[in-house]
């Protein structure tokens, strides 16, 4: 059932992407489907995130001037990051979250630059004003999807939203006495 | 589904990871080097991406005017008071000028059909945009469909836009013309007039393109309009281009740099026309040869 959520959320990001901009030019500075990748990414299924990141990238780059699987390569490249370092750190809090959305942002961005330098096709945009500008937009949207994700998400994944904002945990003293019963 | 241990995923993943960078490099790589090698997947993506654009375009434009709309009743009142008396002023004016006006209004037609004749027109909307924030291109809900081909000059009331790029049977993909990779054929002022022929390319602005290849003993000064020449191949002549906005002078051996500020409202625009115009097909260098040329040419003497 999870898997059939992600997938919804996706297809609705790519939607979204194809979509927006043409409502609000603003909307072209956030990476929907990289969102939902790294969302995929951090429950811990390398091998769906990957597929994930490939399947939407090329969805991206099929409607874009930019070489067809930037952003396949990009997204690839970032989903098995981030898989590979949930699976090495716990990232459930909200705060962490938010640091793997800006590092994955930024990743996705320069590497897709660089390849469009690499293979002689420079982007149009300028590098720093568009890696600025995806950083906020996707860093602001990312936060406000992960929450809205996790609402949406299963019963078995619930408990750990009450850690987003939690305090310090108190660990409970035993009592000696009791140690040997 | 075959369920598959953890360890065993572990295990695939960096394979699995290892041939998809790999695919998409090579994709890339063919669409770098060959012109248009991607053309299925766009025409395909183009298609399945116009059910879910156009409905989008249709409710956001509607939504956005009734919101216009609402905000411009609340001036109403005053600007109803201002444009009585404005009318009156006018009534006074046009009754002496009604002569010029009708003058005017039968050159106008004239000059309208000359134009019209020229090439056909097919208006179209810009129902996408580019989904990267690195590019700069528009999507237009019209198709091969319509009769839009590859190549197809776009304009707007402005001036040029673009070209045709990618055609589905539905919609179409326009390149800016401040696309890097966008390159046209330019004169300053009309052809015939002028002498100053350059080359216009994007700079990477939106509203910014850059003419090059100006020889600088030629005088060019701000606020002169560029023309296309047509000898691109792509775009026929005498279109708009824009205004020139600053000149970088040059010397008797050094090109003059020259900025120009796209005539169309590039950033704005929602309704575009498509010029149905195919450029003649030139004949390549080895047909145009007689027998006897083509013989000596391929034995490497001359007559």
């Amino acid at each position: 059932m999870e898997q059939v959520k992600v997938t919804i959320a996706l297809i609705l990001a790519v939607l979204a992407q194809w979509s927006l901009r043409n409502v609000a030019e603003p909307f072209a500075y956030v990476d929907f489907p990289l969102i939902i990748i790294v969302f995929a990414a951090l429950q811990r299924n390398s091998m769906r995130a990957i597929i994930y990141g490939t399947l939407a990238g090329l969805a991206v780059d099929a409607l874009s001037s930019g070489l067809l699987g930037a952003n396949g390569f990009t997204k690839t490249l970032v989903a098995f990051m981030v898989a590979e370092l949930a699976r090495r750190v716990y990232l459930d809090n909200l705060f962490l979250r938010m640091f793997v959305i800006a590092g994955a942002c930024l990743i996705d961005d320069l590497a897709y630059y660089g390849l469009h330098q690499l293979l002689g096709v420079p982007p149009s945009a300028p590098l720093a004003t568009t890696v600025a500008y995806s950083f906020i937009g996707t860093l602001i949207a990312g936060t406000i999807i992960f929450f809205l994700l996790d609402y949406a998400s299963s019963d078995r994944l619930r408990p750990r939203r009450r850690e987003t904002l939690s305090p310090r945990r108190q660990s409970r003293r035993r009592n000696p006495i009791k140690l040997n019963r | 589904m075959v369920e598959r241990s953890q360890t065993e995923v572990w295990r695939l993943t960096p394979w699995l990871v290892i041939f998809l960078l790999l695919g998409n490099f090579i994709l890339m790589v063919f669409n770098a080097r060959v012109e248009g090698g991607e053309r299925v997947i766009k025409v395909w993506a183009l298609t399945a991406a116009d059910f879910v654009q156009s409905p989008v375009t249709t409710i956001s434009s509607g939504v956005s005017n009734y919101f216009i709309s609402f905000a411009e009743l609340r001036s109403a009142q005053d600007e109803n008071t201002q444009l009585k008396e404005r009318v009156q002023e006018l009534e006074v004016e046009i009754k002496g000028r009604s002569d010029l006006e009708t003058e005017n209004e039968r050159l106008r037609l004239l000059l309208d059909l000359k134009e019209k004749s020229k090439y056909r027109v097919l208006s179209a909307r810009i129902i996408g945009r580019d989904p990267s924030a690195w590019f700069n291109s528009a999507v237009i809900n019209r198709g091969s469909l319509d009769g839009v081909a590859l190549n197809m000059p776009v304009v707007t009331d402005g001036g040029l836009v673009g070209r045709v790029t990618a055609v589905g049977p539905l919609t179409a993909q326009v390149d800016l013309i401040t696309h890097d990779k966008s390159g046209l054929g330019a004169a300053i002022g009309e052809i015939g007039s002028s002498n100053a022929l350059g080359v216009i390319s994007g700079t990477g602005k939106s509203d910014l393109i850059e003419m090059r290849y100006v020889s600088g003993s030629i005088e060019v000064l701000p606020g002169q309009v560029v023309f296309t020449t047509g000898q691109d191949g792509i775009y026929p002549d005498g279109l708009k281009v824009g205004e020139i906005i600053e000149v970088i002078s040059g010397s008797a051996t050094v090109p003059h740099r020259i900025f120009v500020r796209p005539a169309a409202g590039l950033g704005s625009m929602q309704e575009v026309g498509v010029l149905l115009y195919e450029p003649e097909q030139k004949p390549d260098f080895e047909s145009s040869l007689s027998p006897g040329e083509r013989t000596n040419r391929r034995q490497g003497t001359t007559p």
